[in-house]
């Protein structure tokens, strides 16, 4: 049985798990840098899963065939473009309106809860689940399997953990290497940690403290469109009402058990992403094992409390993260 | 020519008038001071100066020609750099990161944070003002860190300085310092506007004085030609007691007493370091030193905010030294905190329930739980009446307060409910002439009814006017003690930053000049 | 001179009610007009909808029974958010402590059946009160001891309930029909409708919970506003530095405020079973709703507990007329959802709404700061 749980498919099974959730933390990782706290996530992801599929679902039932084949790629830029708005509503009615930044979150967490609903009857007339979308993303990558010996063994674990993925799966890992490099090391870097810590500092020294904190939410709307195009139109194939299922709340979580930072983020959402793979493997063993599977399902949502109660109090958040700017 | 004119400013807020038809000018190689009370309109005219308000009216000019200043990018711009009152540093960030930040040496959006560590270097060794580039603001002393905010507007090009209430927390040796190098700094050709309502500072280090009073300029002079008493009349708009009348103690049995007490602090760190007090009813006991050396956690212990890691303190022969603030009230403790809008009060509550904070768990103020509202009003009515807290009546939201009357409200409070120690950390912060002197009047008269009375203060001259006692407090220990009248602020002021018997001693053998 | 600066800002009375009533309003005027736009360019007839709303919320003795029936839940929901709001603790998981409520319901509902009416209803719902109180434990002493945000623990806990009700449903309590549900409750712990003790009045959905709403509403004003706990929380809500330099133990305040919240959201899963469904279903599949709407509830309601009642009447009826809407002008009752998140962005954005009321208030205010801090 071990074999069957701990082979190279659950690895992989991890990283693809942990995709959606790492773009989203990244996301609040930037989010929350820059001094707005982003609940927000879980919606965009949504939204951006959701109109992903419309598109994808849209352009891959028409006749022109170079539009059916870029179908699922013009769904993931629909997705992106979806989300961002979405992220703009969470700017404006945070940083301009200066709203409760969790209250507007979980505003537009409900509004993309109703929209997706409402436009799931609309488009197709009936609530649930879409058709599966025509055109699926292949693996970026596709090397031929050399013919058996010990060789081969190591080059299927290699070939599955490492190239195995869809392209998104590849943009989470660019994310967190790049946001990291960029966050330490560029003017933008310096001047986001500066808003989310002092933003009056940065005002006095001409730093525009409004536009840094609107780019920052607009980029984890980008990036949370990644995530719901990942789970939508990468990983599953078709859309389900709700089918984020509160992944925007653990990525908030993988963000601080990663300290804010971009690596940490994707590092922490490996570990849940692992518990998710680990979970679903160990389903088609319950009758074995005796345990009903709502525990195998509950347990990435125990494990964020668990990590959080063992991380809270020694990590530090941005000293001004969740409070509006307002100037004299 | 003046580097620096402003000219009609007009700035008002809605029911106030900030700044009146407000003219002033600045040259350079000169240091003014402008003079004021809180609320007289200064700080609202300079940052009009430095953009961060925008004047109704009125002009500014650099260098003779009108700009137009409508953030502080545009101040940088022109040459107007400013040291605020609350240091506008990123805490985790390093000197460098801070003085840089807005204006990093780089290339395609990439920090080269050699280079910078390089001028910062440089800056600093220029103008005298050494600086480790590498530590972390959140290590540094605050005299460090007005060192950085300097180097910051230096860096920016800066001509013009203009700097907000700079002595608030330094010891009087580090104000000498400063003095000395903002003087460096106007004989290299810089022109300097220092923000004060400190008489003393102004007769020490302006060449020019401007006094401001109700948001209009009111008159001008130079240190040369007048005193501080003439200072303070100017200012004030009347004749002021520069000092309250204080009668001598009648010291009674020790009620506080504290013994051999340690307290770390947020981070886990020793803060109070073994220290041993005792005060007696009837009298004051003044704690000076400067900010960040203990008296905070100090203070905490005391009225139970904070848990000491060991030691002892009891009231009148009682153990209190692990008691929660609800029970260091009932056992007689009172406590005027250092930030009254923080910590004094609840801003969104009206008077009458701030009245009660502390009370509102005990009878006559509740019984079983329930909070008796016939008795909050009474006890509001004659608590607001006693202490004279200006208001319509108790359903005002304290936040609608000034900050005098707030300051009320909490000694209504606090002494209303007739302790036995009072605890007072910074009574009279960001309080007016004549605030001050009713906080004063109240506490010498709490001495007077033979309670104990424990105050800190950062304000030497505070400690020195109303202690009968002085302790002074230096990295968690008490480093010297005093009694009324033989201490003087020189000497205080060396033990604040460390120095010893022997070198406060020799310092005023040798005409404290230091 | 100080005194020429006293500027003691009092709101004048009509500026008060304004506040109080217009912006809620206002608000949802607005959050209506948006769902409007939503549906005319989805192609559907907004004046017809919202007709087909009216009719179905109070076109007479059944659908005003059913809108009491939907705001009942809401009720208690709201009053569990806007309890937690007092001590600016966000309960977003009330969905979660509502279930657990529920749960507590059928289990007791079906061990207790025996006892009799008057006994067994209020032991029942006391159970409800007290899982959901339970499952707020956790989130409330992890929030209060290591400072985790609830926002994220109580959403957390909320899965882990809707997982657990799943469980049971199909193990412990399973009634073995292949349904994922319990067995019916007996009728003697039902609460009972209206038209059992009202003469004349056709059969109506709408039962005694409401009744027990209100009177959880009234509980809840006099806690808040006549009570030293509700005096603390409110003082913790507020300031919390203040709060605690008062004597407040913080940790306290905190695991107290968020167990009252999520008995309260208990409350109104127990009032769902004994009163309406009579036995409990997985929820994992068919989630109320009844939590985040409670949410929305509390926004509209600005955190007072009579307002509480309004809103969750409002948001009542648009629960029970959505499904007219749907009938006769075919809008997809999700529209509802819409309608919510929108209100709540309207309600929570008041700077736009009043804006123009507060500015000169607000500036007065905020000149009075920039005077003090000179």
């Amino acid at each position: 049985m071990l074999s069957e749980v701990i082979n190279p498919e659950l690895f992989a099974s991890a990283i693809r798990m942990a995709t959606p959730l790492a773009l989203a933390a990244i996301g609040g990782t930037i989010c929350e840098r820059s001094g707005v706290v982003n609940i927000a996530l879980e919606g965009i992801m949504l939204i951006g899963a959701f109109f992903g599929v419309v598109v994808a679902l849209a352009a891959g039932s028409t006749h022109i065939s170079w539009l059916v084949a870029a179908s699922p790629w013009l769904g993931i830029l629909a997705a992106v473009v979806a989300s961002v708005l979405m992220a703009g509503l969470h700017a404006f009615a945070s940083i301009t309106l200066r709203m409760d930044q969790v209250v507007s979150g979980t505003a537009i967490n409900l509004l993309a809860l109703g929209l997706t609903g409402f436009l799931m009857v609309t488009l197709y007339g009936h609530p649930g689940t879409t058709d599966p979308i025509p055109v699926a993303i292949n693996a970026v990558f596709n090397f031929p399997t050399p013919a058996g010996g010990l060789l081969a063994t190591a080059w299927s674990w290699i070939d599955q953990i490492v190239f195995s993925y869809t392209p998104i799966v590849y943009a989470a890992m660019i994310a967190a290497v790049v946001g990291q490099w960029a966050l330490f090391h560029t003017r933008w870097g310096l001047h986001l940690r500066a808003l989310g810590e002092h933003p009056r500092a940065a005002d006095t020294v001409g730093i525009r403290v409004l536009r840094g904190r609107y780019v920052a939410v607009l980029i984890s709307g980008v990036l949370g469109g990644l995530a719901g195009a990942n789970l939508s139109i990468e990983q599953v194939g078709s859309f389900n009402e709700n089918m984020t299922a509160g992944r925007g709340f653990i990525a908030l979580a993988a963000n601080i058990f990663g300290r804010w930072t971009p690596i940490g983020s994707y590092l922490a959402s490996l570990l849940f992403g692992f518990a998710d793979a680990l979970q679903i493997k160990l389903q088609a063993f319950q009758s074995v094992v005796q345990i009903p599977v709502q525990f195998f399902l509950m347990l990435p949502y125990v494990l964020t409390v668990v990590v959080l109660a063992g991380v809270m109090g020694r990590a530090v958040a941005p000293a001004e993260v969740g409070k509006p700017y307002e100037k004299e | 020519m003046s580097v620096l004119a402003l000219r009609e400013i007009t700035k008002t807020f809605p029911g106030v008038v900030a700044n009146e038809r407000v003219s002033m000018s600045l040259d350079a190689g000169e240091i003014v001071a402008l003079l004021g009370e809180n609320g007289a309109g200064k700080s609202t005219l300079m940052n009009v100066a430095y953009g961060l308000l925008a004047a109704d009216s009125g002009e500014v000019l650099v260098d003779g020609e009108p700009v137009r200043i409508r953030s502080p990018r545009d101040a940088i711009a022109v040459g107007i750099g400013m040291v605020h009152q609350h240091f506008m540093l990123v805490q985790p960030f390093t000197v460098t990161e801070n003085i840089v930040l807005g204006q990093e040496p780089g290339r395609f959006g990439v920090i080269d944070f050699a280079e910078a560590r390089k001028r910062v270097r440089e800056i600093s060794e220029r103008n005298g003002l050494e600086v480790d580039p590498d530590a972390r603001i959140a290590d540094l002393s605050v005299g460090m860190q007005q060192r950085v905010e300097i180097l910051k507007a230096l860096y920016r090009g800066a001509r013009i300085l203009i700097l907000d209430e700079p002595t608030a927390v330094l010891t009087p040796q580090e104000v000498r310092e400063l003095f000395e190098v903002l003087r460096a700094l106007v004989d290299s050709g810089l022109a300097i506007v220092l923000i004060t309502h400190k008489l003393d500072e102004v007769m020490l280090a302006a060449d020019r004085v401007i006094v401001m009073r109700d948001g209009r300029v009111v008159g001008e002079t130079t240190p040369s030609v007048t005193d501080e008493r003439g200072l303070a009349r100017l200012m004030v708009g009347r004749d002021v007691v520069l000092r309250v009348e204080r009668g001598s103690p009648h010291p009674g049995d020790v009620l506080l007493e504290v013994d051999d007490l340690v307290v770390d602090d947020e981070r886990g760190l020793q803060a109070v370091r073994g220290v041993g007090l005792k005060v007696r009813g009837g009298e004051i006991v003044g704690i000076a030193g400067v900010d960040g050396n203990g008296q905070r956690e100090l203070v905490e212990a005391i009225v139970g905010l904070r848990r000491p890691k060991s030691g002892r303190i009891s009231l009148k022969g009682r153990e209190i030294t692990h008691a929660p603030v609800r029970e260091t009230i009932a056992a007689g403790v009172s406590h005027v905190p250092e930030d009254r809008q923080r910590r004094g009060l609840v801003l969104q509550f009206d008077l009458a329930e701030n009245l009660i904070l502390g009370d509102h768990a005990r009878p006559p103020v509740a019984t079983f739980g329930v909070v008796h509202r016939k008795v909050v009003e009474d006890i509001a009515e004659r608590r607001i009446r006693d202490y004279d807290v200006r208001t319509p009546s108790w359903r005002v939201l304290a936040g609608n307060l000034s900050g005098g009357n707030q300051q009320k409200l909490v000694l209504a409070r606090e002494l209303g409910r007739d302790p036995e120690l009072l605890v007072a950390a910074q009574p009279t912060r960001g309080l007016d002439v004549g605030a001050i002197e009713f906080v004063h009047r109240r506490i010498l008269a709490e001495r007077d009814e033979g309670k104990a009375v424990l105050m800190v203060s950062m304000e030497l001259d505070e400690v020195m006017a109303l202690s009968d006692r002085i302790l002074v407090m230096y990295r968690g220990e008490f480093v010297a003690e005093f009694a009324a009248g033989e201490a003087d602020a020189e000497r205080i002021g060396l033990f604040m930053t460390g120095g010893t018997t022997r070198e406060a001693e020799a310092a005023v053998a040798g005409g404290g000049a230091g | 001179m100080s005194e020429t600066r006293e500027v003691v800002v009092r709101e004048s009375g009509w500026l008060k009610v304004l506040r109080l009533v217009g912006v809620p309003f206002i608000s949802v005027l607005l959050a209506m007009a948006v769902g409007s736009v939503i549906i005319a360019v989805t192609g559907g007839d907004p004046v017809a909808a919202f007709a087909a709303l009216l009719q179905g919320a109070f076109g007479g003795p059944v659908q005003i029974g059913e809108t009491i029936l939907r705001t009942t839940p809401l009720i208690f929901t709201g009053l569990a958010v806007a309890f937690g709001f007092r001590a600016n603790l966000f309960n977003i998981g009330a969905e979660g402590q509502l279930a657990m409520g529920a749960l507590a319901a059928a289990w007791f509902g079906l061990l207790l059946a025996g006892l009799p009416t008057g006994l067994a209803i209020p032991l029942v719902m006391l159970g409800g009160a007290l899982f959901g109180a339970a499952w707020a434990f956790v989130p409330a002493l992890l929030k209060a001891r290591v400072g985790a945000h609830e926002v994220i623990t109580t959403m957390m806990f909320s899965w882990i309930a809707l997982y657990l009700v799943s469980w049971i449903v199909t193990g412990p309590l399973s009634d073995k029909s292949g349904i994922p549900e319990t067995p019916m409750l007996s009728s003697s712990v039902w609460l009972v409708t209206f038209d059992k003790f009202i003469a004349g009045i056709p059969p109506v959905r709408a039962h005694l919970g409401f009744i027990i709403a209100l009177a959880a509403a009234a509980v809840v004003w006099w806690v808040l506003s006549r009570t030293t706990l509700g005096y603390s929380v409110r003082a913790v809500g507020f300031n919390p530095q203040a709060a605690e330099n008062g004597g407040i133990s913080i940790a306290w305040t905190t695991i107290w405020a968020l167990c009252i919240s999520g008995a309260l959201a208990g409350l109104a899963g127990a009032s769902e079973v004994l009163g309406v469904q009579h036995r409990l279903f997985d929820q994992v599949s068919t989630s109320s709703g009844f939590g985040f709407t409670g949410i929305a509830v509390a926004l509209l309601a600005k955190n007072n507990p009579t307002g509480v009642v309004f809103a969750a009447l409002l948001f009542g009826a648009l629960a029970a007329g959505s499904g007219n809407m749907q009938l006769e002008a075919n809008i997809s009752p999700q529209i509802i959802n819409i309608i919510q998140g929108l209100i709540i962005f309207f309600v929570a954005a008041d700077s736009i709404v009043t804006w123009f009321i507060k500015r000169r208030q607000r500036l007065a205010l905020e000149s009075k700061v920039v005077a003090d801090a000179e």
